[in-house]
């Protein structure tokens, strides 16, 4: 399908009528900062946003959700799994760094080992991502192999022109989604204006991070004084993992009342001191430099390792939600510019 | 798709309090589900989480041999939320269990090998698995010279007093039992695992070593074991870390880019020493 | 305020250089326009990094915990009180910090900042003269410095650091400022009405706990919430669990806390914990007549008992 073209005018009536379909997710105004939630109508969506303080990968991993519920009784367990999502879900209007998360966290939920729980929702959402005309200073999406209008993850693209709108269609599902609309083709002459748009907006990003042989300097410099040095101010808040669209660690707790109750899977940090501790006490992260460290190593090597790729968009919350404006750019520049090491 | 997460139910057969301390029982589950029996096709060294519904669950080692047809051993010390409440079952109770989890001790390539096994308090449980599957006779012409040695605080605290009585008389493996401090009844060694390690000095030549126990006792036996000429490539070790998911996804059993819970438990301590590691073993 | 910065890294250097510190924390500029962020100075010839302004926010009290070296720590009126509290807590003691005392105007809330610039992102910011002058790509604009001061800060009562080794700057006249009228308004609510208010208000808590890692008096090395064996409080965000966390940590901070907003500051998703802190902080002043971190000599209410101390509750239920 041909990249169509819409009128910003025309973006509520696009949702209202994609609402009749799915459960809609698109960013909305909470006064001091923006979140994504369902929306009942398209006038609810407010896409004049940086971008959202929490990332919206909790609709593929929420905050906390039950694995199964259990039943025991005198010699036996009965085991209930939860139902699998009912209506599709389409979440409007995310940055092209978010869309991309997903596809990261394919990689985790949807690799070796499915994830049921994960791949269900996955498999029923559709995303719509809006394009960054203007990044921000502390988005650093081009360095991690990403930009500000990178298709990766998204069905359609949003590139703002204006007063307008090309819509990029990038799959099959996007498709699927202009089926029979009134939106027309965006022509020669508009398709040119986005082109320009990306053009500038990838120009205008600051080399923020020098991720070139990363991974090397990383890997020989474990036990290098420079973490003590770079760690000292670290709060240990888990901030930075919350807000992280591609933080995924998690923690199973059960939680119940004699013979009933749920088994929960909810969303834990590398950051929090008890995340590796040991039943015999011992902990192999005791402090915040074994924990700051660990996330930048699993960021930026052990990911890479294990998946192919970087295990950062490059978004910047961190940056910016940081109490202590402790700056992973810094860190990554001041290990890359280790000398002595490898 | 198959959902990881749900345990299947087993059903305690039998409880054995290991030591005189009470810390340490061995439970023997059997499947409620005889098509789950089937299907839990393990090798020594795996191991898998026990859920006890309400608490949570933990992972602990296969400490039978999957030649034992019909159930499943798991040795638990009592320390923390999940193995408290195991302590409190007793035999008729049902439980879940996840598994096979992990990648076990390298079967293929330990055959016609030497096999030496140096374990340490309640690290031995996966090793007792593997000296009972390289002694079933089905299994022991493929393996060569097979020495454990194995070593507790105190004679009341070696686990697996039946296995170790029974391998005492066979002419198949050489056993060496120490124990650090000895009582009135106690013939045998006294001495740490590692040094007795020494002084029994099993050969490199065609063997592997593998060493299971508490740090500590990692930590000294470690240089006997380089010293007697065993390579590190030659010298496997199963970890340990806090685990939940079991299957490398939650995040926080990794060493560098492993994951304990499914690249190991079981690791060449070349391996270890190529990753950037935050264990008590770096 | 140049005549501040100027000032702190006098001393510091000072300090450093006649070796009667190891360390000095103090803050450098950040990475944004608008952040500063704390520093840990140990060469002489580092003290340029150290700088005082309005946007020094964080309390740097939450960094002498656990350390054994002898330093100095460039605090400002709340900081200093948490640093009280904490010696007589026995976290610290007296010999081992020289408090480099500021007197304090107030901390800008720069999220308030990039809100009233509306839309535009703030590449240069400049501060003089009690005015914040802002530029982005396209826009320049000035607004009040005292406009966009954080809530406590605008109701602070102790903004001149309470104890001190050493003075950066003048002394400021304290202002006379009720810091619990909203307090008492909510004080006239019904429970029904409070424990609505808690409930949406909270509810947007994700259970990051960055309230609780920015607090200097949140020290303990396992946190209630964290512990498994017994677990006291569920880790999901169920509105009873995360109002069971933050209400036993406002308990746990009662006499305690001296309002320096860093809790405030810290949560990602701006809920109000300030209001459960100060409703505790006004209670223990009334019933107590003790406000946390003013003097050394004065014990904490709640960790000593005096035969008229308060007890209707028990007595006339």
């Amino acid at each position: 399908m041909e990249a169509k073209i819409i009128n910003k005018q025309e973006i509520a009536s696009l949702l209202d009528r994609l609402i009749k379909g799915y459960e809609v997710f698109a960013p909305v105004n909470k006064g001091d900062r923006i979140c994504f939630e369902r929306i009942n109508s398209g006038s609810e969506a407010f896409l004049d946003y940086q971008n959202s303080r929490i990332p919206p990968k909790g609709l593929l991993l929420p905050q906390w959700e039950v694995l199964f519920s259990y039943h025991t009784t005198p010699g036996a367990v009965e085991i209930e799994e939860p139902p699998p999502p009912e209506r599709r879900r389409l979440v409007f209007g995310i940055r092209p760094c978010d869309a991309r998360s997903f596809t990261l966290l394919d990689k985790v939920f949807d690799g070796e080992c499915p994830d049921p729980y994960y791949v269900n929702r996955r498999q029923g959402t559709v995303v719509v991502s809006l394009g960054c005309p203007k990044p921000r200073a502390t988005c650093f999406c081009t360095s991690v192999n990403g930009g500000p209008f990178s298709t990766e993850g998204s069905d359609l693209l949003l590139v703002d022109i204006g007063d307008e709108y090309v819509i990029q269609v990038i799959s099959d599902e996007g498709a699927r989604l202009l089926e029979g609309s009134w939106l027309k083709d965006a022509g020669e002459n508009k398709l040119a204006l986005a082109a320009g748009a990306v053009r500038v907006a990838e120009a205008s990003l600051e080399a923020g991070v020098a991720t070139e042989g990363l991974k090397e300097k990383l890997d020989h410099s474990f036990n290098d004084p420079v973490w003590q040095q770079l760690t000292e101010k670290c709060l240990g808040c888990g901030v930075c993992t919350y807000l992280c669209p591609t933080c995924y660690c998690f923690d199973i707790v059960d939680e119940g009342a004699g013979s009933d109750g749920d088994r929960i899977r909810l969303w834990d940090s590398c950051q929090f001191p008890l995340f590796t501790l040991q039943a015999s006490g011992v902990n192999p992260r005791p402090t915040v430099r074994e924990r700051y460290r660990q996330r930048i190593m699993h960021k930026f090597s052990h990911f890479i390792d294990n998946y192919g790729e970087f295990g950062c968009v490059g978004c910047g919350r961190c940056v910016t939600e940081c109490p202590v404006n402790l700056d992973i750019r810094q860190v990554l520049n001041a290990i890359s510019q280790l000398e002595g090491v490898r | 798709m198959k959902n990881p997460y749900l345990p299947l139910p087993v059903r305690i057969e039998q409880v054995v309090v290991e030591t005189e301390d009470m810390n340490i029982k061995t439970f023997r589950l059997s499947f409620v589900n005889r098509e789950d029996e089937a299907a839990f096709s393990y090798l020594p060294g795996q191991f898998a989480e026990l859920s006890v519904p309400g608490k949570g669950e933990a992972p602990f080692g296969m400490a039978s041999s999957p030649t034992q047809a019909g159930y499943l051993e798991f040795s638990v010390s009592k320390v923390g939320v999940v193995t408290t409440a195991l302590h409190d079952l007793e035999a008729g109770a049902v439980l879940g269990v996840r598994g096979p989890l992990g990648n076990g001790y390298p079967i293929e390539t330990l055959q016609g090998k030497n096999i030496v096994m140096i374990g340490g308090g309640f690290g031995f449980s996966t090793l007792r698995a593997l000296t009972n599957f390289v002694l079933d006779e089905v299994n022991r012409s493929r393996f060569g010279e097979v020495t454990v040695i194995y070593g507790a605080r105190s004679p009341g605290l070696l686990l697996y007093k039946d296995d170790l009585e029974k391998w005492g008389k066979r002419t198949d493996l050489e056993l060496h039992l120490t124990v650090d401090t000895g009582d009135e009844e106690w013939g045998g060694r006294v001495g740490f695992v590692p040094e007795i390690t020494r002084e029994v000095a099993p050969r490199p030549d065609d063997a592997y070593a593998l060493v299971c126990g508490p740090p500590a006792m990692i930590r000294f036996t470690l240089p006997v074991v380089r010293d007697l000429g065993f390579s590190a490539e030659r010298t496997l070790l199963s970890l340990e870390m806090r685990m939940k998911c079991g299957l490398g996804m939650c995040g926080r059993c990794n060493i560098g880019s492993k994951y304990v819970c499914r690249d190991g438990p079981v690791f060449s301590l070349a391996q270890i020493m190529s990753l950037a590691s935050d264990g008590e073993l770096a | 305020m140049p005549e501040l910065t100027s000032k702190v890294r006098e001393i510091a250097r000072n300090l450093l250089e006649e070796g009667r510190v190891k360390v000095v924390i103090g803050f450098e500029r950040g990475t944004m326009p608008l952040r500063r962020t704390p520093c840990f100075v140990r060469q002489k010839g580092e003290v340029s990094r150290l700088i005082w302004d309005s946007f020094c926010e964080n309390n740097l009290a939450k960094y002498l915990v656990g350390r054994a070296e002898p330093l100095a720590i460039v605090a400002k009126g709340c900081d200093v009180r948490s640093i009280v509290e904490l010696i007589k807590e026995n976290q610290l003691r007296r010999e081992q910090v020289i408090i480099i005392g500021v007197p304090c105007q107030g901390m800008v809330d720069w999220r308030g900042v990039e809100a009233g610039i509306e839309g535009g992102e703030v590449r240069e910011a400049e501060e003089k003269d009690g005015k914040l002058t802002l530029r982005g790509a396209d826009f320049e604009k000035t607004l009040k410095r005292d406009d966009f001061l954080y809530p406590s800060c605008q109701t602070c009562t102790h903004r001149n650091p309470v104890i001190y080794d050493l003075l950066a700057g003048e002394l400021v006249t304290e202002r006379e400022a009720d810091p619990y009228q909203d307090v008492a308004e909510f004080e006239t609510w019904s429970g029904e009405e409070r424990w609505g208010y808690f409930t949406l208000e909270f509810s947007e808590c994700i259970r990051c706990y960055a309230c609780r890692n920015a607090c200097p008096l949140c020290y303990c090395q396992e946190c209630f919430v964290d512990s498994t064996h017994p677990q006291w409080v569920g880790k999901t965000t169920n509105d009873s669990d995360t109002m069971a966390f933050h209400l036993t940590r406002a308990f746990h901070l009662a006499g305690r806390c001296v309002d320096c907003g860093a809790c405030e500051r810290a949560c990602p998703v701006g809920v109000d914990i300030r209001k459960l802190n100060r409703k505790l902080v006004k209670d223990v002043k009334e019933r107590f007549g003790y406000e946390a971190g003013l003097s050394l000599e004065q014990v904490a209410p709640l960790a000593t008992f005096k035969p008229d101390d308060p007890e209707e509750f028990m007595v006339n239920p």
